[in-house]
């Protein structure tokens, strides 16, 4: 075998030796010259071929990409990454997480892109909460007391197209709300304007019918049945115990989203649940009633749960004999009501009134004209 | 007077210019000689004398040969080898010293004085490496096996694996992707006890052709071949021949190949003190 000088693939072997090796000089007055590995480098990458080039040249770039696309992506990734997507607006901010009754609320970051509403957890690198804009339906403004501080904070509320609520509060509440406005009108998307929760009472009137009387109100969580593909869920609301009736306003639904007479109810119990795994045990106020298929329970959370159980049980005490009595329908909306009541009171969901309870209501109102 | 100021001006910014000495290689010759304008860039190429020894050297301003155009450094580094070629084929015996090696000066004509200094500081030592690869080249001998040869080769071998193999047939799927890892895993292990096996014996065989023998890191794979052994031996420039006849041995192993440069001026056997 006879060594050669020459070859083209010998040339990386000229070079580790005249750039690496050598006579060293140990003395003061030697020219340092600290570039000369990086042109070591380079250099065998100019006079490589293809072979060498993946050796070293290659090689450098192929690096620097990979950095580069690791940089790249890891940027995207803390909010897992959507191709061209911008972050109009960033704001430290806090995700109102509420799966089953456990609720908390939970630090992040706050991103609006021009795509999507993000909080993300960056120590933990968890996305806590997203929404592509096009799924937000409502927008509400929420004012919430603080009970320790008493003091007012307002938090967003969100309502989305799956029925789920969203709470989220930032550093400038006010002003990703009107950032996330902007941007949802600027992508032509509709939102409804739900009206702030704390102008909720006034419209509570509107709800209930004459002659009825809210006994209790307050702001109440129901565990909503399951509808449709929807599963059950804790839905944000108010409710109120009246003289007629149980009914719990789904806020942002704006409508009566629960309700039975209070004849219907056979008792109501507060225990500490347990619903999901979580460590944190939540109290739950079950209301028991009756209904066409037997006995049902609807839950509720809040605060005074104990003072509702009282109120409720004190309802069930009282002496009505709701078996004995005849159950008929309303003809105007065909739900279920007493046959005596409905002919003396009237129907208390839909308003309507018996011909026998208008002649009385005619003539009382012709005695008092008269008086 | 106002002309000859401008010269004398001129005269000294060439000097400060010129303060340094790029080296490119020590030989033992008394001899004071020039090689002409074959040095970087053109420069006169000629030799700072001490003694009986002399260092190769051209004036050159006291700071690094920098590029970032690569043709440019190339052609640096090329005419940097063809210098310390043309003085090896003149004196038989060089060592060499690495590209962009310059020694400065402080003042005007001191950079010559310094290297004649380091040469006089350094007599001992140089004479001895001298001494050393006197009559020797460099040759650089890297060893390749295809890893597809050499791993067919160990199962058809090895009993533990040739077991594992036929366990294999025997398995369901599922449990065959384990086995599979398993295997794969067997010969990565097989593969490097071989390679040190192999890197064993072929030290031995070619230590014994070498007068001395340099153990160099081994590159990346490239067409499949891996390095298994990267060596730089010092030889006999008359007795390149046997290590050559050795290194066909090896050559002819089935999945292995040798690759076997030179001969290199010693620039392997000088560095270190």
């Amino acid at each position: 075998m006879e060594p050669t000088r020459n070859s083209h693939a010998t040339l990386v072997d000229l070079l580790d030796r005249v750039l690496d090796k050598g006579l060293v000089i140990h003395a003061d007055l030697i020219i340092s010259v600290a570039g000369v590995p990086l042109i070591g480098v380079n250099l065998r990458a100019a006079l490589a071929g293809m072979e060498t080039m993946l050796k070293y040249g290659v090689m450098t770039e192929w690096d620097e990409r990979t950095r580069a696309w690791e940089r790249e992506h890891r940027k995207k990734k803390e909010i897992s990454a959507v191709p061209g997507e911008e972050i109009i607006l960033e704001m430290l901010g806090s995700y109102y997480y509420s799966e089953g009754i456990y609720t908390a609320w939970r630090m992040g970051r706050i991103y609006l892109t021009d795509k999507r509403l993000i909080v993300y957890h960056p120590s933990f690198e968890e996305v806590l909460f997203e929404t592509p804009l096009e799924k937000i339906k409502g927008v509400a403004l929420e004012i919430e007391e603080k009970y320790f501080t008493a003091k007012e904070r307002e938090n967003l509320c969100l309502l989305l197209k799956s029925g789920d609520v969203v709470r989220l509060h930032a550093l400038d509440t006010l002003k990703l709300k009107e950032a996330l406005e902007q941007r949802m009108s600027t992508l032509g998307l509709g939102w409804q304007e739900v009206p702030s929760l704390a102008a909720h009472d006034e419209r509570t009137a509107s709800f209930l019918s004459q002659g009825e009387e809210a006994i209790c109100s307050g702001k109440m969580w129901h565990l909503t049945s399951p509808r449709g593909i929807m599963a059950e869920s804790w839905k944000p609301g108010h409710l109120y115990l009246s003289n007629k009736r149980l009914c719990w306003w789904y806020d942002f639904e704006g409508k009566v989203g629960f309700e039975i007479p209070l004849d219907r109810i056979v008792g109501s119990t507060v225990g500490t649940r347990n619903l999901r795994p979580t460590p944190k045990n939540s109290k739950v106020l079950d209301v028991i009633y009756h209904n066409d298929l037997g006995k049902q329970v609807a839950s509720f959370a809040g605060d005074e749960l104990w003072q509702w159980e009282k109120a409720l049980n004190q309802i069930v005490l009282q002496p009505v004999l709701a078996s004995t009595k005849e159950a008929d329908t309303c003809p105007q909306c065909g739900r279920e009501g007493q046959a005596n009541e409905l002919l003396e009171q009237g129907c208390v969901y839909c308003g309507w009134v018996s011909p026998r309870l208008r002649r009385q209501l005619r003539r009382s109102a012709l005695d008092g004209a008269a008086r | 007077m106002q002309y000859s100021d401008k010269t004398e001006v001129a005269s000294r910014a060439e000097a400060i210019e010129e303060q340094g000495r790029y080296l490119y290689c020590v030989v033992d010759s008394g001899e004071k000689v020039s090689f002409g304008e074959i040095g970087i860039e053109g420069k006169e190429v000629y030799a700072i004398l001490y003694r009986d020894i002399c260092a190769v050297v051209h004036n050159c301003p006291a700071q690094p040969y920098r590029s970032d155009d690569q043709e440019v450094v190339k052609a640096w580094v090329m005419t940097h080898q063809k210098v310390v070629d043309a003085a090896w084929e003149r004196w038989g015996t060089v060592l060499p010293l690495s590209f962009d090696t310059i020694i400065k000066g402080e003042t005007e004509g001191s950079a010559e004085r310094n290297v004649q200094d380091w040469l006089k500081q350094e007599y001992e030592g140089l004479k001895s490496k001298i001494e050393k690869v006197r009559g020797k080249a460099e040759y650089g001998v890297q060893v390749f096996w295809d890893a597809k040869v050499i791993a067919e080769n160990l199962t058809r071998t090895s009993p533990e694996i040739r077991k594992l193999d036929e366990e294999i047939r025997l398995k369901p799927r599922g449990l065959a992707y384990m086995y599979r890892q398993r295997l794969e895993n067997l010969i990565k292990r097989e593969m490097e006890s071989k390679a040190d096996e192999c890197f064993k014996d072929f030290y031995s065989r070619i230590r014994k052709h070498a007068d001395d023998i340099r153990v160099e890191k081994t590159k990346k794979a490239e067409q499949g071949l891996q390095m298994i052994m990267n060596l730089s031996c010092l030889v006999y420039k008359d007795r390149y021949t046997e290590l050559g006849e050795e290194l066909d041995k090896i050559n002819q192993l089935e999945g292995f190949s040798v690759r076997f440069t030179g001969p290199w001026p010693p620039y392997s056997f000088v560095g270190g003190a």
